[in-house]
């Protein structure tokens, strides 16, 4: 089998998944103790009022037509939000909220990416040496900060900075100015327009960028990033530092280096590729990790986003939205998942044969 | 044939000398190579035998320049590459680290007596093999790390020509031991090869077996592309590995334990090396597959005049292919000779030893073999560290510290450290003809004043 078959295989293999998780996820919110129509209305409804609710909500036709239903709803995204934002499309309001947790979590992979990993690398790279001893010292304490907790902590700290304050910098003042450090970001920083092609093709395209309000808009992102980010940054940190340390002893390393190779070779060449294997699965799990906390992040600074709305759409029983929040992270962790093999068959040659 | 090949010729290749690598540890240093000497010629094969333990592989890594923290190679040790070409061409391209021998004897205006008598220098004219002060050559002492301290050379001077001029240079020497950096990456592959003991991990497993030959042609005779790539698969033709185009394009887990241990060596033959290493290169294979790569070898040998010094632990092995054999045992070679020699007259106890624990050899039920481990050299020799092992042993074992000696006088190409040499002494005289040779040449290392031979 080609590591090419492989993969392929692995991609068809998501399909069963899919249909299993709609269907988990049916069971999961029509068994809980949650009353859509309570939610709605109160626990003062009138009888009259609920049957009325009920019937448009459809919860008392036979469970294999909701079933159907709220699977269709699912691949479709085509359900309707019950409670949270009563009557819109579920679809709008992914659309709406979808865009600060993406550019959310962008940055809380990028961080850690950037800062965490080639920390590690250097650690490995000088084991037992003061910078080491720094960064995994450095990595055990952030580490052993949870997000929530260090969150706040950001977000005093931070606040406490206005107009000078104890740091003797301002974050306010401090490059592109802010208002306020909590909020949702307004990603109004691009402009897309419909460029056709002879009148035959018309495809969105980037048209336009404001620079200044895309800085504000990293600056402002930034805080809740580091927060998010921080586990995995610390996490990268300490099996960047260990794959570096378990590559570079190891015997092809020795041989490329008898071979006369440049220390400069040796480490980009065959270290790097080789440390990268097991730093992998690391990264891609540490982006499921980003959905569950973006839940807190968002709510403690208190942007609106995917993460919070789920958060409101499981508390107030609005099923169909929560349903398809879920269905959404599902499909993200899937595609993760794939991209983790893929990753895997571009940089690991042994992948997917069988011996 | 002119004078100067008539050197060249007459000279070994590389010449080990008092070769001393220790590995200091927070408990206790351990003396994995202790103070041995021998030579490498092209053409021949040495083998050097031993058990676990016994100071093999770092004998190999003190060669390639790759001993690693904790361990060190120490001063006095000297490990002299006579390539003349080698020489010629390192001390264009690294004028600043070449010493001219004899301009440095011109500046120096102490006689070597003095040079004896300074504090920094611990060692006697006996540890060099010479009786007088005033015959050890100056560049024996350079290359041993002691022009140092007295000013006569810099820390990182490599390169000794010892006839000639920077211009006409007529013989020299590279000092291995004090090798690093720029000359040491161009020593190590260029010069001296290696081929390791593990086949399945030694060739990266993230890149084809191609790529990794074609990186050392490369580096070495500067091929690439097209070029390159015919040449990887003529060497890997060379080495015996069939359809060698195709296999060249695969990665290391398609190849099998002995295909992958030919591509090491194809891997290695592709830097054209003069000396080849090969630390137990059959040791993971099995016997069939071990025989084809000694062949192998042996037929490469004869094509290109390699000197292959390979390390082994199989006494069969070392029959099959070397011309001389060291025998190692606790950081020590306590027997060289000739291979015949080895097999027809073993003098050392501990090479009988080994020859008895040869399985085919042996008759009746239980296997002999030698009792007991070998012991951590962690303290400097002043007894025989074979002594309790040893069925021959003797009072004076515990107290003597042999040295290599000739088995007899009338025998040149034999040498045995061992107490009950030579032959024709009784045992007496032969202990005291130990007890001197050794209380002149140990170096008197305290711990403290060991340096870094770099």
């Amino acid at each position: 089998m080609s590591r090419w078959e492989y993969f392929l295989k692995r991609l068809l293999l998501s399909i069963p998944v899919l249909f299993l998780v709609i269907t988990f996820l049916f069971i999961m919110l029509r068994l809980g103790p949650i009353d859509p129509v309570a939610a709605r209305f109160g626990p003062e409804a009138t009888g009259a009022d609920v049957q009325r609710m009920r019937d448009r909500l459809g919860l008392d036709d036979p469970l294999w037509e909701q079933y159907l239903q709220f699977a269709r709803d699912l691949l479709l995204f085509e359900g309707q939000s019950w409670v949270v934002q009563a009557n819109r499309p579920v679809r709008a309001v992914i659309y709406d909220t979808a865009g600060p947790t993406l550019w959310l979590g962008f940055w809380a992979i990028l961080l850690p990416l950037f800062i965490g990993l080639p920390l590690g690398f250097y650690a490995g790279l000088n084991p037992n040496s003061w910078g080491d001893y720094v960064a995994s010292i450095g990595g055990i304490v952030w580490l052993a900060m949870p997000n929530f907790w260090l969150a706040v902590m950001l977000l005093a700290v931070l606040r406490q900075t206005d107009g000078g304050g104890w740091f003797g910098f301002d974050w306010y003042q401090l490059g592109p100015e802010l208002r306020s450090i909590t909020g949702t970001p307004n990603l109004d920083w691009y402009s897309i327009s419909n460029v056709s092609v002879f009148d035959i093709v018309s495809f969105p395209m980037l048209t336009g960028m404001d620079w200044g309000a895309f800085a504000v808009d990293i600056k402002f992102i930034l805080p809740p990033a580091l927060v998010l980010g921080s586990a995995s940054m610390a996490a990268e940190l300490r099996i960047g530092r260990t794959a570096m340390l378990e590559t570079i002893n190891s015997n092809y390393v020795i041989t490329a280096k008898a071979k006369g190779l440049k220390q400069r070779v040796i480490v980009w060449k065959h270290v790097f590729r080789n440390a990268l294997i097991p730093l992998v699965p690391v990264i891609t799990n540490e982006a499921f990790i980003l959905i569950g906390g973006s839940v807190i992040v968002e709510e403690v600074f208190n942007i609106s986003g995917l993460g919070r709305t789920f958060f409101l759409a499981v508390i107030q029983g609005d099923l169909p939205l929560a349903g398809s929040l879920l269905f959404m992270f599902t499909l993200v962790i899937i595609f993760l998942n794939i991209l983790q093999d893929f990753l895997y068959t571009i940089i690991d040659p042994r992948v997917g044969y069988e011996r | 044939m002119t004078i100067d090949d008539q050197h060249t010729n007459e000279r070994p290749l590389v010449e080990v000398r008092n070769l001393q690598t220790a590995f200091f540890t927070e408990k206790e240093t351990i003396r994995a190579v202790d103070n041995i000497s021998f030579d490498l010629r092209a053409g021949d094969t040495v083998g050097i035998v031993g058990e676990s333990g016994s100071g093999k592989s770092v004998t190999a890594r003190s060669l390639m320049g790759l001993v690693e923290k904790p361990g060190r190679v120490l001063q006095g040790s000297s490990v002299r590459f006579n390539h003349l070409e080698t020489v010629q061409e390192f001390s264009k391209k690294f004028s600043k680290r070449t010493v001219v021998v004899d301009s440095v004897a011109e500046q120096y205006d102490g006689s070597m007596t003095d040079l004896f008598g300074h504090e920094s220098v611990d060692i006697t004219p006996q540890f060099f093999g010479y009786e007088k002060p005033e015959s050890v050559p100056l560049a024996d002492i350079l290359a041993a790390g002691y022009g140092d301290k007295l000013g006569l050379v810099d820390a990182n001077d490599c390169i000794f020509i010892t006839e000639g001029d920077t211009d006409t240079i007529q013989d020299g020497f590279v000092e291995i031991t004090r090798l690093s950096g720029e000359p040491q990456r161009q020593m190590r592959g260029g010069r001296i090869a290696m081929v390791f003991q593990d086949p399945l991990t030694s060739l990266n497993p993230v890149y084809t077996v191609g790529n990794q030959i074609k990186e050392a042609l490369r580096l070495h005779q500067g091929l690439k592309g097209k070029e390159a790539t015919q040449e990887a698969a003529r060497l890997l033709d060379a080495v015996g590995i069939p359809d060698a185009r195709r296999r060249i394009k695969e990665y290391p887990h398609q190849f099998s334990g002995g295909m992958r241990q030919r591509a090491v060596i194809a891997m290695a033959l592709a830097c054209e090396p003069e000396v080849l290493i090969c630390d137990e290169p059959t040791t993971a294979l099995d016997v069939t597959i071990q025989a084809q790569i000694l062949d192998l070898l042996t037929d490469l040998q004869e094509q290109t005049d390699l000197a292959i010094m390979f390390i082994t632990h199989d006494m069969g092995v070392i029959a099959n292919i070397s011309d001389y054999v060291n025998v190692m045992y606790a950081g020590e070679i306590v027997e060289t000779t000739n291979v015949e020699r080895l097999f027809s007259q073993p003098k050392h106890p501990y090479t009988e030893g080994l020859l008895q624990s040869i399985p085919g050899a042996q008759t009746g039920d239980r296997l002999t073999t030698i009792d007991g481990n070998v012991p951590t050299p962690n303290e400097p020799a002043t007894y025989c560290r074979f002594a309790p092992r040893c069925p021959k042993a003797f009072e004076e074992c515990e107290h003597v510290h042999p040295t290599a000696t000739a088995v007899s006088t009338d025998v040149e190409d034999h040498t045995v450290a061992c107490l009950l040499y030579p032959e024709d002494m009784d045992t007496t005289a032969a202990v005291e003809h130990h007890q001197n040779k050794s209380e002149q040449t140990t170096v008197d290392t305290p711990q403290s004043s060991m340096e870094v031979n770099q």
